[in-house]
């Protein structure tokens, strides 16, 4: 064979190749899910491609979580670079609309996907959700839960007949059973993220909401009595601080290994931790846990949560072929069906037909914490709202003084509205 | 020898021409439209409409840039001076030594500056960590109270500086070893006939004919520390971020946080005036000052 024909018939299997492979649609995935949870997803990715061998096939990336990763969504939509789909935290959709980076998704996208507003939860479905019209898909809320150290509740006699901690229904009691851990020679009865305000914001947040206090009214931050509120939210902590009731000074990889150490007995995180504390169960290297709904320090329960929801970026100058939308909405959909799986991850899903399931019923400590879903709370609809936004920077830069006995909480709440409202 | 001046020019022209369309490209004109767009309130992408100086004029009521413009200074304050000294010092220690163990003890000063900020973080972040950090089990030791500090208004700042000239000193150093091998050794034999002291020679010698690398290492170091962002931010993530605010952060903030691009722009038009302004300044007194010599 001559270098002509040789090249020749590597053109030829190259264009060939080509061929084949354009029957398979290839859907490009971001996603910002790093954790336990991310091994999970990455699960069902696979899964995913092995059903729909030849016909879809997911491509997905894991990008930094945060600030990064939405910059980079920006950017990359505004020169038509962004993927097909990606992850999105429900509460950055008002800026993400503001930017412009988001498609609309419509009813006859639902309806492609096999999914209907009424299989998910109202409060859900809302934060999807910018003057009427959808941007997202929820795939989960991840609210925040109390983990509990059994061992130790036990041995300080805090636990009730169930296997629940004691004092969960007001804040003199739920004092009483810090006290009760001190006094029993717990270095920290509760680990707090108290050197990182973005974090502790999702506590302080739900403990205003326990008063039935808002963030934002009618577009002006902490308005009317929310401020005291606020106040009344960094006081009992600020307390616990005064009272060497929990950590100071920690960041979020430090509260979480004072209490899997068991130096913490009890923390407050999120549910993306559920996999964490399972498998280190499982390998023999932790004590008995569980995890429930937050205490009810103030008049009623409330949690704050957000929601991971998948969303189509509106790529500037590049339009999206109808297969190329059809395959992205047979993922989602596909997804959305499977996420019992995602529910391991500690996460609650946001498809109710999975949470009604029998084997999600079955599902442990989740089915514990789940009732919290009926008193869940999100951002405020607005464009400086969200993880690793304006809101957090503000919070954050006056809770770690706070938290940690530097500052005052009314001096704390006045200087955060001040600044708040100036953003 | 008879030259083509004509040609010479086209030659000329040719070989600057990649790097001019380059350095306009990337440089020049971005540069000119982040003008343009700070006299306007564009977002983050795409056009905005024209508000005049409104961007500029916000900046003085504005608390944030305030505390941005203050801890700035003060970065600056605790890392030229302090950092272009220890580089001479190192520097000095460094060149008494001869050889193998000289090549050694250099690369020893030389490494941090070749890691990247994000392992430099983590690195402080294992000695500064208020749980679990190295230096508070020494304080621990030492029956002293645990210090906060990155998470403290008063530590932050000082805590950075020791960061970044630990950081960033090798490359000072390397430069001032250049400049004391450039001087030759027959004028310290001169001195030393003369029965000039150490301290003598060190004042008469060394410091006047260095003079011209030490006020190169001082605007190099004032100009890249006006522009700290990278520490700030990893030390700040999730602490109090607002407090440590520095310009570029500030204009990272606006930009990626806010989206507005144009206040944003706004804050890097300020900080741009004032990294020219400030650096012109300090060449000139420096070269003043070193031609009084």
């Amino acid at each position: 064979m001559t270098v002509h024909g040789m090249l020749k018939a590597a053109v030829i299997a190259t264009i060939g190749f080509a061929g084949v492979a354009r029957a398979e649609e290839t859907v490009v995935w971001w996603d910002f899910l790093g954790g336990g949870d991310g091994v999970r997803m990455k699960k069902l990715i696979e899964d995913f491609n092995a059903a729909h061998a030849g016909a879809i096939k997911i491509d997905a990336t894991t990008l930094e979580w945060g600030t990064p990763f939405y910059a980079k969504v920006q950017t990359s939509a505004a020169v038509g670079e962004a993927p097909d789909v990606m992850t999105y935290h429900a509460s950055r959709i008002p800026l993400a609309v503001e930017q412009g980076v988001l498609q609309e998704l419509t009813a006859e996208d639902f309806a492609a996907m096999g999914l209907g507003q009424a299989d998910f939860a109202p409060a859900t479905w809302d934060a999807v959700t910018i003057e009427g019209k959808q941007y997202a898909v929820p795939l989960d809320t991840h609210p925040i839960v109390l983990y509990y150290n059994k061992d130790l509740l036990s041995a300080a006699g805090m636990l009730d007949d169930n296997g629940l901690p004691k004092g969960m229904d007001s804040r003199e009691g739920f004092t009483a059973t810090l006290q009760a851990l001190k006094d029993n020679g717990v270095t920290f009865p509760l680990g707090s993220v108290t050197a990182d305000g973005n974090f502790m914001f999702r506590t302080i947040y739900s403990l205003v909401g326990q008063q039935g206090g808002e963030l934002m009214t009618d577009g002006e931050f902490l308005a009317g009595d929310n401020g005291d509120k606020l106040a009344n939210a960094l006081g009992v902590l600020a307390d616990w601080t005064k009272a060497g009731l929990q950590s100071t000074y920690t960041d979020y990889p430090a509260t979480v290994a004072l209490f899997t150490s068991g130096e913490a007995a009890m923390m407050i995180n999120g549910v993306w931790e559920v996999p964490t504390m399972t498998d280190l169960n499982a390998q023999g290297k932790l004590f008995n846990w569980g995890a429930v709904e937050l205490p009810v320090i103030f008049d009623m329960p409330s949690t704050y949560a957000d929601s991971h929801a998948f969303a189509l970026p509106l790529n500037q100058g590049k339009d999206m072929t109808p297969e190329k939308r059809a395959a992205v909405l047979e993922v989602i959909g596909w997804i959305e069906k499977n996420s019992l799986l995602w529910a391991t991850a500690g996460h609650i899903p946001a498809y109710g037909p999975v949470t009604d399931s029998a084997e999600y019923k079955a599902m442990e400590p989740n089915a514990t914490y789940s009732s919290l879903t009926a008193n869940m709370i999100f951002d405020p609809k607005t464009p400086l709202a969200g993880v690793a936004g304006p809101i957090f920077d503000v919070m954050s830069t006056y809770f770690v003084p706070t938290l940690n006995g530097e500052m005052d909480p009314a001096e704390a709440v006045t200087a955060i509205k001040e600044e708040l409202n100036a953003l | 020898m008879l030259t083509n001046r004509r040609k010479d020019a086209w030659i000329a022209a040719v070989l600057v021409a990649p790097f001019l369309a380059i350095y306009l490209l990337v440089f020049v004109w971005p540069t000119v439209q982040m003008f343009g767009i700070s006299f306007t309130d564009a977002p983050l992408i795409g056009d905005g409409d024209f508000v005049g100086v409104d961007n500029y004029a916000r900046l003085d009521s504005d608390p944030r840039f305030k505390t941005a413009a203050w801890n700035t200074a003060y970065f600056v304050l605790l890392t030229v001076v302090p950092g272009t000294c220890v580089a001479l010092l190192i520097a000095l220690g460094v060149s008494r030594l001869k050889g193998r163990l000289q090549a050694a003890i250099l690369a020893l000063f030389f490494l941090p500056y070749i890691l990247p900020v994000s392992v430099v973080y983590l690195i402080w972040d294992w000695v500064l960590n208020f749980q679990f950090g190295i230096s508070m089990h020494v304080l621990d030791w030492l029956g002293i109270d645990r210090v906060p500090i990155t998470k403290s208004r008063e530590w932050f700042m000082p805590a950075m500086a020791v960061v970044t000239i630990w950081w960033t000193a090798g490359f000072s150093i390397l430069l001032f070893l250049a400049g004391l091998r450039s001087i030759p050794p027959e004028i310290y034999e001169a001195a030393a006939l003369d029965n000039a002291g150490r301290w003598t020679t060190f004042r008469r010698i060394t410091w006047p004919l260095l003079w011209p690398i030490t006020s190169l290492v001082f605007t190099i170091q004032l100009i890249s520390q006006l522009k700290i962002f990278d520490q700030v931010y990893l030390f700040s993530q999730g602490g109090r971020p607002n407090d440590n605010m520095v310009l570029v952060y500030y204009v990272f903030q606006r930009a990626f946080q806010q989206n507005q691009g144009g206040r944003a722009a706004a804050v890097a038009v300020t900080l741009f005036v004032l990294v020219v302004v400030v650096s012109v300044l300090q060449f000139q007194l420096l070269r003043l000052s070193g031609n009084r010599k």
